[in-house]
């Protein structure tokens, strides 16, 4: 195990540069996940650590070594890739134990460990199989296999979960989680899916456009996110975002359809931003039903049984509520709502970073 | 009820039937020709000289016709022997160079890559015929004239160009992941290439290696051409020298004879290889 240290990063390709100077620390036994759209450099930063792709400037370090040069057969790093990448030809034993042959390993460590390996991820009765003879759940857990089998200084995966159905992705979340408690291996984890990050992580690093949007625990970046791309990106339902006018009364919202603009609570304005163009934003699970709140009509009811997801429109934009109650008022009628001023948001309009 | 039950059966059997029939119509046509070369083969001389009605021994069996060939000229094995020698050699070195090229081709990148995989493709369009005598200059110059690493130079470089294009594809179908996986895991480019993407190219190598081999093995002109020692010739020279027959008698019991004798290795290997074969071809049409 070993820690990870990624210092001013830099990628390109010819004249296109990618990644533009990222700084990331990752502790001995941390797992940290990058997270961000396609295209925002998640996965050629994690190739780079990986040594399956150049580092155009900064520099990598491994535990105490700097690896930019080193290829990465001598990095002692195991990867997950999203395909699974399981070599078709061989067994699933023989997937397991492949890294290890090509080390030498004396014959009975490398059965040990790859039943091991096996007994963990409930791989024993499948050994003998070829991948194509395995389901997609069985062959992701094959080549989480191929990676502990390893025992090496830093796991990393390729958005590992993004090829499976909905439900063996919520099951395979926990069991990576839960082997990560268990082996407390370095983990550095890619995915583009803001849920898988939150629920698994230790760390959270936000990418956008080559850049390191924020980094830091999970529910810190829920509950205080830098600026407007994180409030955005991170949370599901995406937070409801208003822009408008800081005032005394609170924040006066423009109404796009060019009535009357309602004016939002606001727990508490940063001193001096008074009459200052910003953005309000208040996550759909921090807006109450309040009887004698912000009149709003309700535009489409989506149940899910354990709460209601409502869509309002109020001062001629629309809103995402989620309640823990029941509604009975139907689509067109009107309810009252509220929000929860203690975790509400302001951005700057211009430049999008938290007031 | 059991009325339209019979009238489906006799229909599914009718069906069955004519199927059936006209499949071993279609394999007697293919086969006759086969099967009739071999019934010459195995008349004695003198009848298989006659008009071959009808087409089996009726004077009784005999190898007479395979004892003639196998004395003629300087010996029969002498000839399979340059046959295989070359086959085997241009199948190998076929294989090696397509194999490495292919890669290179299909995972690197380098200026001009396209340009000079059509360049090496577009060698096909020109008639071998038409570069026969440069060829043989060429040959001549490099003193492998008359010399069986000659030829197989020349057969080499015939086959390259499909071989290639070939083994492109073939390492184009494999996804890359599995090359990273590898890297990860600790394999050199060598190993890698040995142990992981040979065996998934393997129906591509297949392919190649039918074709180098049955094209080399039958090639007629340029081995006429190139070998002029009779000790060096392959059997399809040979057979043009056995068909040309002495003193205007052919015998064509020996000639059916040599026919089998070049056709087995062809038949047997294609019977071996096929699974790989009809792979190989299809490789990347259904992705």
């Amino acid at each position: 195990m070993a820690s990870v240290q990624i210092a001013d990063v830099r990628k390109a390709y010819g004249s296109t540069q990618v990644i533009h100077g990222v700084d990331i620390d990752i502790d001995d036994g941390e797992f940290v996940i990058l997270v961000g759209p396609s295209g925002c450099g998640k996965s050629t930063l994690l190739r780079m650590i990986a040594g399956l792709e150049n580092i155009s400037g900064g520099e990598i370090r491994i535990g105490p070594k700097v690896v930019n040069d080193v290829p990465p057969k001598e990095r002692d790093i195991a990867m997950v890739f999203q395909n699974y990448a399981l070599y078709p030809h061989m067994t699933v034993a023989d997937n397991m134990a492949f890294s290890m042959k090509l080390r030498k390993a004396p014959k009975a460590e490398i059965e040990e460990r790859v039943t091991r390996a096996a007994q963990i991820l409930g791989l024993a009765n499948l050994l003998e199989r070829y991948p194509r003879q395995l389901s997609g759940g069985q062959r992701q857990r094959v080549a989480m296999g191929r990676a502990i089998v390893r025992d090496p200084q830093v796991f990393l995966f390729d958005e590992p979960l993004s090829n499976l159905d909905a439900k063996l992705r919520v099951q395979m979340r926990t069991e990576i989680k839960e082997l990560h408690q268990r082996l407390k291996t370095t983990t550095v984890y890619v995915t583009h899916d803001q849920i898988e990050a939150m629920t698994m992580a230790d760390k959270i690093v936000v990418m956008h456009d080559g850049i390191v949007e924020q980094m830091g625990a999970p529910l810190d970046l829920y509950d205080n996110p830098n600026n407007l791309f994180v409030a955005g990106f991170i949370g599901s339902p995406a937070m409801n975002m208003l822009k408008g006018k800081i005032t005394a009364a609170g924040f006066e919202a423009v109404n796009p359809k060019g009535g009357a603009s309602l004016v939002w609570p606001i727990g508490k304005a940063p001193a001096g931003s008074e009459g200052r163009e910003a953005v309000y934003g208040v996550r759909p699970e921090h807006v109450r039903l309040d009887p004698n709140g912000i009149k709003a009509e309700v535009v489409v009811i989506e149940p899910t049984g354990s709460e209601t997801q409502v869509v309002v429109r109020c001062g001629g934009q629309e809103l995402t509520c989620v309640f823990r109650e029941r509604i009975t008022a139907q689509p067109g009628e009107s309810i009252g709502i509220s929000p929860d001023t203690s975790v509400t948001h302001l951005f700057d309009a211009a430049s999008g970073k938290r007031l | 009820m059991s009325e339209r039950k019979a009238a489906t059966a006799r229909r599914r059997l009718f069906a069955a039937t004519r199927y059936h029939a006209i499949g071993l119509f279609v394999s007697l046509l293919f086969v006759a020709p086969i099967a009739w070369s071999a019934l010459v083969s195995f008349k004695p001389s003198a009848e298989a000289a006659r008009p071959p009605l009808p087409p089996w021994p009726v004077e009784g069996f005999s190898i007479q016709s395979y004892e003639n060939l196998a004395k003629y000229g300087v010996g029969i094995w002498t000839y399979a022997g340059n046959s295989l020698t070359v086959a085997a050699a241009t199948v190998v070195v076929t294989v090696i160079i397509s194999l490495l090229a292919g890669y290179g081709f299909s995972r690197f990148k380098f200026p001009l890559k396209n340009v000079m995989f059509v360049l090496i493709i577009s060698t096909v369009m020109i008639p071998f015929q038409s570069i026969l005598t440069p060829l043989f200059l060429i040959l001549t110059k490099l003193g492998l004239q008359n010399t069986l690493p000659g030829i197989v130079l020349i057969y080499v470089t015939l086959h390259l160009p499909f071989s290639i294009f070939m083994m492109r594809n073939a390492f184009d179908a494999v996804p890359k992941d599995i090359e990273d996986a590898a890297r990860v895991d600790g394999a050199s480019v060598f190993l890698m290439l040995r142990r992981v993407m040979l065996p998934l190219v393997l129906p591509g190598v297949a392919t190649v290696a039918i074709f180098a081999f049955l094209a080399s093995w039958n090639e007629f002109l340029a081995a006429l051409i190139l070998l002029t020692d009779q000790k060096k010739y392959t059997l399809p020279v040979m057979m043009a020298a056995v068909r040309s027959g002495q003193f205007g008698t052919i015998d064509w019991g020996a000639v059916q004879s040599g026919v089998m004798l070049m056709m087995a290795p062809c038949l047997a290997l294609f019977l071996l290889l096929q699974r790989y074969y009809i792979r190989g071809l299809t490789a990347g049409a259904v992705k």
